[in-house]
Parts: C-alpha cells; structure tokens; sequence
C-alpha cells in the first residue's frame, strides 16, 4: 500500500527497488524507509553483507563476477523488482543512472522510473547535443567550439587543425564522459597526440564510446553548479548553487553551499539559466546544471548531470529540502509544492568525500579492513556512509567511503567545524584520504575562498602534506600498545588464542603483568 | 624486535618497561643510535582499540589497531602507521625494483631492458578502476627487467620494473 502522502497522487507506488550500493543506496533505503515506502536491496556476492542489505527490507542477490553481470545488468535489476513487487526503482548515481535504455525499459515494464525521461538522459548525456541545446535555448557555453572525433577514424590531421582553431590550452572530452574519465587537458601542441589516445582509451573502456571532442580550457575558472527540482505539471525551480571548485584531476573533493564567489545576482542568473536548460529537454525530477565561472563573473554551461548527485547533501542542509523525499513526490505525479520564492538559504554547508586512497602514493586506491571506523557526530555533522567497521574495502568498487557534511551559521565556521570532524573522524586499517582533506579545508587558499578548478593540480604538494609526524614517540606508542597485546582485544567477550602457547588468553595478562 | 615507518628506511628498537597494565618506553634507538623522546607510556583504556598515551606530561586518548604487521596510531587528530619487523629481517632485497601499486591491467610499456633512464620518466601506464595511472622511475638507472608486458594482469605488489644503478 502506498503511504498516506502520496493519497493524491496520479502515479502512487509502494515498494522502491535501489538499483545501487554504498552510501547512496543507505541514503535512498533511509529516505524510502521515512516515506513509508518498502524498499529492496540489490547486490553482488561480495556485497552480501554490506550495510545496505542490512537495511533493506528486502535484497536480491545479482548473481555474478563482474560489474556487467550485477549493478549495470537492468534486465537482472528489472526481474529483482518484478519479483519482489517492487513497483519503483531508484538508480542512485553512477552505474545505471544516466542510461536511457535503462530508463526506458524500466517504464516499459510497468515501474516507476524515479529519475528524468530517457529522452532528457539522452540529450544531457550527449555532450555535444547537450551544448547545441544551450546554444538554441540561449544558455551560455564555453566559447571555443565542439569537434567530435570518431574512434577509429583517421582523425589526427582533423584533430590538429580543429586544435589550432579552438586554441590551447584546450580539454580533450569523453562525448559520454563524468568523473574526470576520458578527460585530458593539452597545454602544447606536441601533447596533443599522447593525451588524445589516452583520452579515447579511458572513454571506451569507461563508457563504452571512444568519441571525445575539444574545448577551449578556460582558466582560474570555478565550478559552480545548480540543483534544479522539476514536476510533472510544468513546476521548476533551483535551489541555489553548490561549488564544486576543489577538485583533484576533475574529480570533486570538497563542496560547499552557498559559494565563496557566487553574489546574489550570479545566483539569480546562473538560477535562470539552469532552469531554462532543464526546461528545454522537459526535465521532471531532481537534477544539476553545472557551469564553469569565469573570474569576471561570466559562467558558461558544463553539462547536465540527470540523476542525483554525490554531494546534493549541503543543498539539503542550507535548504531544509530532502531532495531525494522530492524525487519520490516528483516520481508519483505530485507537484513540487514550493516557489522559487520559498527555496531559502541557510547557513553555510561544507562536504568532504573521504576515499579508500593514499595521498602519498599519488591517491592510488587502498585496500585492507577497516579495523577501526569511528565517524564523528555532533550538532551540525552529518555523515552520509555505506560502509561499517570490519568492512573490507577492495578495489571492486569505487574508493568513496563516506560524505562528512557540516552545516554551521557561515563559512568560516563550517570550515573550522569541518576540519574539527575530520580530526576526530577514526579510521584505521586503511589509509584515507582524511589528512588531505584536513590540509586542503585548512589551506589560506580555500580559507579565503578564491581557488579555483586548478588548485589542487597546481599547488606543490608539500603545502598539502600535514606536520611531520615525531615518528619516535610513535614507534613507542606501537611498541607499547603490541607489549600490552592490544591487537588481542579486539575480540569481544573473549580471550583470543594466544600465538605462541595456542592457549585461551595469556595466563600472565590475566595477573596484570607480563614478564619481558 | 624492530620497528619502522612507511617510507621511511630508520630502523628503531624500543626498550619497554612494565607496571600494572602500563607500558612504558624508557629508551630508543633508530639505526643502532639512541634517540632522545619525552618518556611516553600507553595505558589500555578498557575498550576495544582505545588507549591513554602519555608524552611528557600530557595525556591524550589515542585510537590503536593491529593489521598484519602494522600498528596503525591515531592521535592528535592524524592517523599513523607503525610497521613491525621481526628481529634482522630486511626490507626488500630489490631496491628499486617498481612494484605494482594496486591490482590492474598492463597498458602500455615505455621501459626496454637495457635502457638508461632519468628519475621521473615514464615506464609503464597501468590501468585500475578504468583510470590510467603512470608508473615513473623512482631514481635514474638502468633497466635490468621488464616483468610484465602490454595487456598483462598485475596482482598489487608484483614487481614490475627493476632499475639498477
């Protein structure tokens, strides 16, 4: 039975299937759960006991060893629900969520799609249809112009003239691209080659579709992006920006709301513009339009991204609005119930994406278990996780562990709260990425609120790196915690078996003392 | 029983001493010479993973967790890695042998046996997690051995390349 809010709705549902896993599968099951709605888990095998199953009323195995056969597999996913009776689907981000062919065949099997038409999927996703739209429906886009390069095709002597056309340094694009994939930026003409293949390798084995193109790159530019929430009933509006400007090879760090750049009247712009690109693919459902923004104030349109986002959280917190509760209204037909005039500004918001990766190690992926996961709480925190202590983190998926978001009554308190969670936030076992984000938050750059996309890439990296730990006092610290048999006590409510006597416990601990 | 952090070649040894449930380092060495530290001690905490570490005169509550042969240490709001070596072990026999960071797939192969190289140069492209990571020369040399060749799947810590002098 569908919940009680939902008694006027033309499309109700009842039981939401989450076609996603990690932290924003926990996050849509929380939401599900709180709307009175049933929700179902799908998994792959090595996620059988992760926390979003725990917490799912229901969960569907998806059988098999590969990503193709599990979270990107919608016919499997289509005949969990159908099982199952779940009379929706939310697709989170990544995985199925921009797929049109996904989006249709959900529709066309009697579930409710909760995301934009696959018409809108298509059009956004296409980045070179995507700008032309703008450029019909007078969105600003980057000057320069769009070239795209078949895959296969003998392309280099097109490629170099169309480079000498735009100008470097330029960006090389995946056509079907996000995250930083397929994304290469060419400073001289004699890298053009080498970042090009590579480009085009990492887009067809990301995206299946090696077609990239060119685009003038524009520098000590922001990132400053919309959300947009559309209905059915021609309803649309934005709730203000989100900046996204800290950024490590085009893949966000840290993002905050309101942005340190954004004045009322860029906000009010840059607003009207991301609804109107909405508009004109007939968007319905939450969604973002990113810009990049210019030093003098100019933005230009990025690309639209169809599906929720990573770091939606710090609009919710400086809005009051639950953006995935308004993608379920939206889904079942109600109207959006709020004017531009009500979306309101709150406070200041600051997410930090802590990943399984190592700042040393040129921010490889780490693996291990973690031993020891103790997020930080407290008024104003707000920790968005799929993962548990005595989880093992592998390479299988992506390295994100949990979104750490504050929320306080301005910037600068938010930043100082932020670095304060983050000092408290324990994680042993796997290294993060936890230090990194701290020196990042606490750099005079950010603090003063005027980088841009390239910080992070240009900034030596030793004003990035900590204090030197006193490596002597930890080396006593360890020698004494592995004397005192710490690693032992893990084990609750009993003795571990001792290594070298194979016996329950140590006969000499239980006396206090051990001899040397 | 000796002691090291990630990184890091210093080799140290700490001298403990007992007392009701407290440990404490009396002295160090690192490379067979002694270090001068604040007398520091670590007391269990009663819960799981949680200890006081005292240095000096102050106390402060210290997160502690054993994986394999790291000591993992969080304290002052950073966490740290201490790694255990049994008594002589060495570390590597190959220095300067490049290992792989993380399991993926060979993309392409700069390094050839025989080849003079600089520090910084590009010798192999590895593929994981559908990103292309670079694997650089950590010091100029020459390349005595290419393990792996293009398409080639690489389990995290194979060696990949090795550079001599």
């Amino acid at each position: 039975m569908s919940p009680e809010w939902m008694s006027d709705s033309p499309r109700p549902f009842s039981k939401v299937l989450v076609a996603n896993r990690g932290e924003i599968a926990v996050r849509v099951i929380q939401a599900s759960k709180e709307a009175g709605l049933s929700c179902v888990a799908v998994f792959s095998e090595s996620d059988s006991s992760s926390l979003h199953v725990e917490l799912a009323d229901e969960s569907v195995l998806l059988e098999g060893g590969t990503l193709e056969m599990t979270y990107l597999n919608g016919n499997a996913i289509i005949e969990a629900a159908r099982s199952t009776g779940a009379d929706a689907i939310h697709p989170g981000y990544g995985f199925l969520s921009e797929r049109a062919d996904f989006a249709r065949a959900v529709e066309s099997a009697g579930i409710r799609w909760i995301g934009p038409s696959a018409h809108a999927i298509e059009t956004m996703g296409d980045k070179i249809s995507a700008r032309s739209l703008m450029i019909e429906s007078g969105v600003p886009v980057i000057p320069g112009g769009q070239i795209p390069v078949e895959e296969g095709a003998d392309h280099l002597g097109a490629l170099a003239s169309a480079a000498a056309k735009v100008g470097y340094p330029l960006l090389i694009k995946a056509s079907a691209g996000g995250g930083g994939k397929g994304m290469r930026s060419v400073s001289v003409p004699k890298n053009l080659r080498g970042e090009f293949e590579a480009a085009a390798r990492e887009a067809s084995a990301a995206f299946g579709d090696g077609t990239v193109y060119i685009e003038r790159l524009l520098n000590r530019a922001r990132h400053v992006e919309i959300q947009v929430l559309c209905d059915s009933h021609g309803g649309a509006v934005h709730l203000n920006e989100r900046d996204c400007s800290l950024q490590r090879r085009y893949q966000k760090v840290i993002e905050e709301a309101p942005s340190p750049a954004v004045t009322p009247g860029i906000r009010e712009a840059m607003g009207v513009a991301a609804v109107t690109a909405a508009r004109s693919v007939g968007y319905v459902g939450a969604g973002t339009v990113e810009f990049l923004l210019a030093s003098n104030g100019e933005f230009y349109f990025l690309e639209m991204n169809t599906r929720i986002q990573v770091e939606h959280p710090v609009t919710e917190m400086t809005t009051g609005i639950d953006i995935v509760q308004k993608q379920f209204e939206v889904a079942a037909g109600l109207p959006l119930g709020i004017s531009q005039q009500e979306v309101s500004q709150n406070g200041h918001s600051i997410e930090a994406r802590v990943y399984a990766e190592d700042p040393s190690r040129g921010f490889l992926p780490s693996i291990g278990e973690l031993v020891v996961w103790r997020p930080p709480s407290g008024p104003g925190i707000r920790v968005d996780s799929g993962v548990r202590e005595g989880d093992s983190v592998t390479i299988e998926f992506d390295p994100m562990l949990a979104k750490l978001i504050v929320h306080a009554p301005d910037r600068q308190s938010a930043i100082r709260r932020l670095d304060n969670a983050l000092s408290s936030f324990v994680v042993l076992g796997v290294r993060t990425n936890i230090d990194f984000l701290r020196n990042a938050l606490t750099h005079d750059s950010f603090q003063s609120g005027s980088i841009d996309t390239d910080f992070l890439d240009s900034t030596d990296p030793s004003e990035l790196r900590g204090p030197d730990p006193d490596r002597p006092t930890l080396v006593a610290v360890a020698a004494s915690a592995q004397r005192l048999g710490m690693d032992r006590q893990h084990i609750a409510g009993t003795e571990a078996v001792d290594d070298h006597t194979g016996h329950q416990g140590d006969p000499f601990r239980t006396l206090g003392r051990t001899f040397p | 029983m000796e002691w090291s952090v990630p990184d890091e070649p210093e080799r140290y040894k700490a001298s403990l001493q007992e007392a009701e449930g407290t440990v404490s380092v009396t002295s160090l060495t690192r490379d067979g010479v002694e270090v001068h530290i604040h007398e520091t001690s670590v007391e269990a905490e009663g819960r799981p993973g949680r200890a006081m570490v005292k240095v000096g005169r102050t106390t402060k509550l210290a997160h502690i967790a054993r994986s394999g042969d790291t000591w993992w240490v969080h304290i002052d709001g950073r966490a740290h890695e201490v790694v255990f070596h049994e008594q002589g072990s060495r570390t590597s026999a190959s220095e300067g042998s490049l290992k792989a960071p993380m399991p993926g797939t060979v993309l392409q192969v700069m390094a050839k046996e025989g080849q003079r190289v600089r520090e910084g140069q590009h010798l192999m492209t590895l593929e994981a997690m559908k990103m292309e990571h670079k694997i650089l020369a950590p010091k100029p040399g020459g390349i005595t051995k290419v393990h792996f060749s293009e398409g080639d799947r690489v389990d995290m810590g194979s060696s990949l390349v090795e550079i001599g002098d």
